[in-house]
């Protein structure tokens, strides 16, 4: 079953158009990879995915809620959680501020609650910070919960991220460029440790990169775009062979290689 | 200047600086006008110990520059600063007596050029004097530079604890005066003007002995007070809190008229500040139309309780919940226009709101309402249950019993669901929105939350004052709470207390200081920022974040 169906999408920037008539249907379940070269408008999906645009023609929709024209804190309280390409923490939070902001929309505590402090504001709060800490243990940063999250190395930092779209207990989840700035082992262990979360927590994964090679192993279905348009799509296999993408990534006169599979 | 040559003599280049600032302080007339206030009687006064410090400041630094280059450059650079600036002042001495230059510098008088020459009756004589004082400070500085680390944070604590002791003589002497036996130390310190000789050289022994014995035992008393099982701690801290309580419940009776009114001001800074630590330290909403709110809650509770109007006739209790009201109103409906606005945007369109609420109560169209130019008087006293709050030291506790309200309810919401969304705000708006904040609500509720405590501060002033007026709320009164909070430390609450105590209590103390008082907040906003960014008092995470480096390198 389809959890994310896009239709007919298209997004521009005046006269450019970013994303053209974009169909995409992500199952239930899946790691589903969108990839494509750089400005072929991945980035742009995921924004307006998760509210930060608001594209021009088209539809997507989660289950079945129409998320266009909400704004990015309705969509994450449907289930759509997100990281950035460039890392986007909280930089003078502590990482346990960092994952409880991620929780907020399911804190109910109101105002006079916490100025009185009443008892279900104080249980909730216990609770929030016990989940925390369960999910700083999830993504292997135990112990590390009052460090600010600015003076994490950078690979505590994206694990961090990742802990705080969690944190809002999403449905999806759409890592921008996971990867970005890692070595080869870095980015081999984050994907085993990505396909673990999804088997761990039984969401859906979306993901963003434009390194072909890191995204074979682990996705289901790929997604290729292109100058904001959809070149290709199927399974890692199917779409490693397709001359159009082999084109997109390695120019013209390339697609004679003969194909892995 | 060749560049070279002051890269490898660094005393020249410091020495310049430091000259340079001397001379301004002594043209502006600082020196002069604090020359008035003894530090030790007849030894040095506060006009030469601002020089004083100063000159060693820089030569200390030049002593430090010097020692990166090699060991036999620390005193010749500190010597080299000294001379600059001992000679960059004869020459202006020399300079005062070839030609008047009052006409241009109002305070470059006879009386500042005796002050610089150590009032000696020669001219030439007191200049030497002048270099000799130069020399003699780099050596010092140098000196200073080259012994170890303990023994010169012992003595700078001694000989700053000395002039502070000195400086704030006025508020001192009559504290400790209350109990007899302290009565006669105080007698021995202060003579007269300043601290007597044999007094400031016995407080010097005395808290460098302190000093000494905590940098050498400090460590070992932290880790046995650390080592004691938690439930002594928790009473260890008890303790603390209630001496603290207790203190700041006798503080009027001991301190007096003066200091308790004072302490007022300081407190209503302090609401003030907790309201905008809320708006601009946790959520980042850079509001300088902050008096605006002060100002509504002002005029409120003069409206409803002033018969001078005669609209109504109500007591500050009744006027108070409707103060606290219409300020948060008027936060929500300053807050809806500029929710879409960020940093220097925002702050220019605050900065317009302030004043327009400063122009309405001043127009002569809402006079009959507002009183206009004149403003509202006879506003009643606070009262409960007969007793009346009418003198400095009774309105001191109604002052407090808001701040502790007001430090109450900010300490609950920080460490809540929505003092975390604040923050996150404040961090990367977009990322909170994309982690399910409302930004709508949250700055709403930051605005509004902050202008009730404004707008609270506002009510306790005015039936303080007994009247209100127009050009109280001017936008100064913004700037200042901001530098309050800044100075203090973004986001912390005890800073904001810290600030208040520095940047409204000190020159409220130091008459002299208050024509200078901008120049000393520029001054001190610098140094800060410099030398200091976190505060006074930061936050206990930042404070360990920012110095982690610092404190590791010495272990190593």
């Amino acid at each position: 079953m389809a959890v994310i169906t896009i239709t007919n999408l298209t997004k521009q920037f005046g006269g450019l158009v970013a994303v053209e008539n974009l169909d995409i249907e992500v199952k239930e379940q899946s790691i589903h990879s969108v990839i494509g070269p750089n400005g072929a408008g991945k980035t742009t999906l995921f924004n307006c995915i998760t509210g930060f645009y608001r594209p021009e023609i088209g539809d997507i929709r989660l289950e079945d809620h129409s998320l266009v024209g909400l704004m990015p804190d309705q969509i994450v309280r449907h289930g759509i959680a997100r990281t950035y390409q460039n890392i986007r923490l909280f930089p003078d939070l502590t990482a346990m501020e960092n994952i409880l902001v991620g929780m907020h929309s399911h804190l109910r505590a109101g105002y006079f609650g916490i100025v009185l402090g009443l008892p279900a504001t104080r249980r909730e709060e216990k609770k929030a910070n016990e989940e925390a800490l369960r999910l700083l243990k999830f993504v292997n940063l135990a112990g590390k919960g009052d460090l600010l999250a600015k003076n994490l190395p950078y690979g505590n930092q994206r694990r961090l991220e990742i802990a705080r779209a969690l944190a809002t207990r999403p449905k999806v989840l759409c890592l921008d460029e996971p990867a970005a700035g890692m070595n080869p082992k870095e980015s081999q262990d984050l994907m085993d440790f990505i396909r673990h979360l999804r088997d761990a927590l039984g969401i859906t994964i979306l993901l963003i990169e434009h390194q072909m090679r890191v995204v074979m192993g682990i996705s289901e279905k790929v997604t290729v775009l292109d100058y904001g348009k959809k070149i290709a799509e199927g399974t890692p296999a199917e779409v490693q062979c397709n001359p159009q993408v082999i084109e997109a990534y390695l120019g013209r006169g390339s697609a004679t290689q003969p194909c892995a599979a | 200047m060749n560049p070279a040559l002051t890269q490898r003599f660094p005393g020249i280049r410091l020495g310049l600086i430091g000259g340079a600032s001397l001379v301004l302080l002594s043209l502006i007339g600082m020196v002069e006008a604090f020359n008035q206030r003894e530090i030790i009687s007849d030894v040095i006064s506060m006009g030469q110990t601002l020089l004083l410090f100063t000159a060693m400041f820089i030569g200390y630094l030049a002593a430090k520059r010097g020692r990166e280059r090699g060991q036999g450059q620390v005193f010749g650079s500190g010597i080299t600063a000294g001379l600059i600036m001992a000679g960059m002042l004869a020459l202006l001495v020399l300079l005062g007596h070839a030609i008047n230059m009052r006409q241009v510098f109002i305070n470059a008088s006879p009386v500042l050029f005796q002050i610089l020459i150590f009032q000696q009756e020669e001219l030439w004589a007191g200049i030497g004097l002048l270099l000799l004082a130069g020399v003699l400070t780099g050596l010092s500085a140098g000196l200073l530079r080259i012994l170890p680390d303990r023994i010169r944070r012992v003595l700078i604590i001694g000989i700053c604890s000395v002039a502070i002791v000195g400086l704030l003589q006025d508020l001192i002497a009559p504290i400790f005066s209350v109990w007899d036996p302290l009565a006669d130390i105080i007698e021995l310190l202060f003579p007269g003007n300043g601290l007597s000789v044999s007094g400031a050289v016995g407080l010097f022994i005395v808290v460098a002995a302190l000093s000494a014995f905590w940098s050498f035992k400090g460590q070992a008393v932290q880790t046995r007070i650390q080592a004691l099982p938690p439930k002594s701690r928790r009473g260890l801290n008890l303790a603390a809190v209630l001496v603290g309580v207790f203190v700041l419940l006798a503080a009027p009776q001991v301190l007096g008229l003066f200091l308790s009114e004072v302490m007022t001001i300081v407190g209503l800074y302090v609401l003030l500040g907790l309201g905008l630590n809320i708006v601009v330290g946790f959520a980042g909403l850079l509001d300088l139309g902050y008096v605006a709110f002060f100002a509504i809650g002002s005029y409120t509770v003069a409206i409803l309780t002033s018969p001078e109007l005669g609209f109504f006739d109500w007591n500050f209790w009744q006027a108070l919940p409707l103060a606290v009201l219409f300020g948060v109103l008027a936060g929500v409906i300053l807050g809806v226009p500029v929710l879409k606005m960020r940093g220097d945007y925002l702050a220019i369109a605050t900065l317009g709101f302030g004043e327009i609420i400063r122009i309405m109560v001043l127009s002569d169209f809402l006079r009959p309402w507002l009183g206009g130019a004149q403003g509202i008087g006879k506003i009643p006293k606070a009262e409960i249950a007969g007793f009346e709050f009418a003198t400095p030291q009774e309105i001191y506790y109604l002052i407090l019993a808001g701040c502790v309200l007001v430090g109450f309810i900010s300490w609950r919401l920080r460490d809540s669901r929505l003092g975390r969304a604040w923050m996150a705000v404040r961090e990367d708006e977009d990322v909170a929105q994309a982690m399910g904040i409302n930004l709508v609500a949250t700055k709403l509720l930051a605005f509004a939350t902050g202008a009730g405590f404004s707008a609270l501060s506002g009510a306790i002033f005015a039936t303080k004052l007994g009247s209100v007026y127009p050009h109280s709320f001017n936008v100064m009164i913004s700037i200042n709470i901001l530098c309050v909070i800044i100075v203090g430390g973004m986001g912390s609450m005890p800073g904001v207390a810290v600030g208040a105590l520095a940047l409204v209590g000190l020159p409220e103390l130091l008459r002299e200081f208050a024509d200078y008082r901008l120049l000393v907040y520029g001054a001190a906003l610098m140094a800060m920022m410099l030398l200091r960014p976190e505060g006074l008092w930061p936050e206990a995470t930042r404070q360990r974040e920012l110095h982690e480096e610092e404190s590791a390198e010495p272990r190593s």
